[in-house]
């Protein structure tokens, strides 16, 4: 295995490129766009056969899943909507997978996709899947299951420079160094020091992926989380990073978007968090500079 | 120590399954370590006895046992790997924090000691999203891995949160290891402590079948000195774990459940007064 001494692969052994999207399973699909459109995000195509719906702005896609098989599979059904996939990009969607099987993953759950197109996954916190998508392919993964509503494929982000900065992911207690080495030995994540914060929110680890265009943040109950709250491992939050925290701010503001602002949360210029929007769906905004090419576009 | 941390192998005791966590909980006990053979066997099949666990009062401690997982090689593998994701689909079933792997005894046309890492760290990772750890525990038959110290170099090697070390008081003592062996070890890297005392001073471990017998409760055996030093060692060290009692013989075999379990549970009082006869000046000295 002559590639095992390469420091490049040794250091992204998955070929690592950013986020193709985030997919939400929910049963408010139609609340869920709307609140998705009020943070600047369009429909721009429906899936050609099931309750599937694509909602981009800039570099960012996110897939509701509304598919009545998807959602019978919920270990948690009271949940109304959940983080139930990140895709992320890789140099070869099969070798990566390969790959996690060697070093110990589960094989993607059966469960209705939100894609025909066979991508790979493998199984992530709870219920969700991590796809992985080939970001040197020559075409878009949407075309094949998808119907666009219009020819308009790239959506102006109505807060500049925004794109996805991370998940948030529950963990249970004492859990935080399992998840680190299982994020770092599959998908070659890194843990940042203790003292690294982004945003906001001061608990948690954060790890980098490696190809340092987004991160990861493990969460393990504070306080009486435990007891106030039914807590479970999942992904918990999607975080978009933006150059200016202040600016994207009042841009949502003045399109009615909330945000927490209390006595231990309020937004500043490191970040902001929105208050429950649609069934406790919150985003969270990073301070954060995308790495260039994702100011590019969507593909 | 307290009783919270500690339980009792339900192999320890005859009887149906819910019987035996009756006695358990009825003896004092505030959980027990579970087999996997006791689910798929119950007469009312696995899905109610899984329900039996859920619904008693006991926490599970974990779940017995994958045997020859690691170091096999092609199919074998295969074949292994589909094994042990079924038993951690058990540990969900049933709340088990943690699956025990014990070496691998496997005949050695099938045995590669070379894929030992790479397979526990398989297993540590296939086991993190299901949040169970995996404990690994030498056994004195194991092929390459017969005693603590070399289990504990391969878990070392291995370096995953999520793998830790059993130790077992009776293959400890039979082995005639020193104590000392045991001061490398961090405490949180040991998942569980068995114990065990024995009926016999001095005899030879050749395997499963030869052992079994041989084990008596911590107190009731010829060589409860040795395993009151391997008690308090282990507390020294700063473990803070579970501790589990694991003992099987031809008498426990023939008793009702109750009757092993209300012994079990004067051997757990004796253990923590082995730990607590070390840790009363300290205590005193606090109180000043």
């Amino acid at each position: 295995m002559s590639g095992a001494l390469d420091p490049a692969l040794e250091a992204n052994p998955l070929g690592m490129r950013g986020i193709e999207f985030i997919e939400y399973l929910s049963r408010h699909p139609e609340e869920l766009g709307g609140v998705l459109a009020q943070i600047g995000f369009r429909l721009i195509a429906r899936h050609r056969s099931r309750e599937v719906f694509l909602y981009r702005q800039g570099p960012v896609n996110i897939i509701i899943n509304a598919d009545p098989v998807a959602l019978s599979t919920l270990a948690h059904p009271e949940e109304d909507n959940q983080i139930s996939a990140v895709a992320i990009r890789v140099a070869d969607a099969n070798q990566a997978y390969e790959r996690c099987m060697q070093w110990g993953a589960w094989p993607i759950p059966t469960r209705a996709g939100a894609m025909e197109l066979n991508i790979p996954g493998i199984h992530g916190v709870g219920d969700s899947i991590i796809y992985l998508v080939d970001h040197r392919r020559n075409f878009s993964i949407y075309d094949v299951d998808f119907d666009y509503l219009t020819d308009e494929r790239k959506v102006e982000p109505i807060t500049p420079g925004l794109h996805v900065f991370g998940v948030v992911q529950y963990i249970n207690p004492d859990r935080s160094a399992e998840w680190i080495d299982f994020y770092a030995q599959l998908l070659g994540f890194r843990a940042l020091p203790p003292e690294t914060h982004f945003g906001i929110l001061p608990h948690g680890t954060i790890l980098q992926s490696p190809c340092a265009r987004f991160y990861l943040q493990l969460v393990e109950p504070v306080g009486d989380a435990l007891y106030d709250t039914e807590w479970y491992e999942q992904f918990a939050r999607l975080a978009f990073g933006v150059p200016d925290v202040p600016g994207a701010v009042r841009i949502l503001e003045a399109r009615g978007v909330p945000f927490q602002d209390n006595a231990f949360i309020r937004p500043d210029c490191h970040g902001a968090i929105t208050a429950a929007m649609s069934h406790d769906v919150n985003f969270e905004f990073v301070r954060h500079t995308a790495p260039d090419e994702d100011q590019e576009g969507a593909p | 120590m307290n009783r919270e941390s500690f339980g009792i192998d339900l192999a320890c005791m005859a009887g149906p399954l819910e019987e035996r966590l009756a006695a358990a909980e009825a003896a004092g006990f505030s959980q027990v370590m579970l087999w996997a053979r006791d689910l798929a066997n119950h007469p009312r099949g696995y899905e109610a006895a899984a329900r039996l666990v859920r619904e008693s009062k006991l926490r599970v401690a974990g779940l017995q046992l994958m045997r020859n997982y690691e170091g096999m090689s092609g199919p074998a593998h295969e074949y292994k790997l589909d094994i042990v994701k079924a038993l951690l689909d058990v540990c969900v079933d049933v709340n088990a924090p943690l699956l025990l792997v014990c070496a691998s005894a496997a005949a050695g046309h099938q045995h590669d000691p070379s894929r030992a890492e790479a397979d526990l760290r398989k297993l540590a990772n296939l086991a993190v999203p299901t949040g169970v750890r995996v404990g690994f525990k030498a056994i004195p038959w194991g092929r390459s891995i017969s005693d603590t110290r070399s289990a504990w170099d391969l878990v070392y090697r291995v370096d995953h949160a999520n793998l830790g070390l059993v130790l077992d008081s009776f293959h400890f003592i039979a082995g005639g290891h020193p104590l000392e062996v045991l001061n490398d070890i961090p405490p949180e890297k040991i998942s569980l402590v068995q114990l065990a005392d024995f009926s016999v001073p001095v005899f030879q471990e050749r395997g499963e079948r030869n052992a079994d017998h041989m084990r008596v409760f911590p107190g009731d055996g010829v060589l409860h000195d040795s395993v009151a030093a391997f008690v308090r060692h282990v507390d020294w060290l700063g473990y803070e774990g579970d501790y589990s009692l694991l003992v099987f013989n031809e008498d426990y075999r023939q008793l009702p459940a109750h009757a092993v379990a209300r012994l079990g549970a004067r051997s757990m009082a004796w253990v923590n007064t082995q730990v607590l006869r070390r840790r009363l000046p300290m205590n005193r000295l606090r109180a000043v």
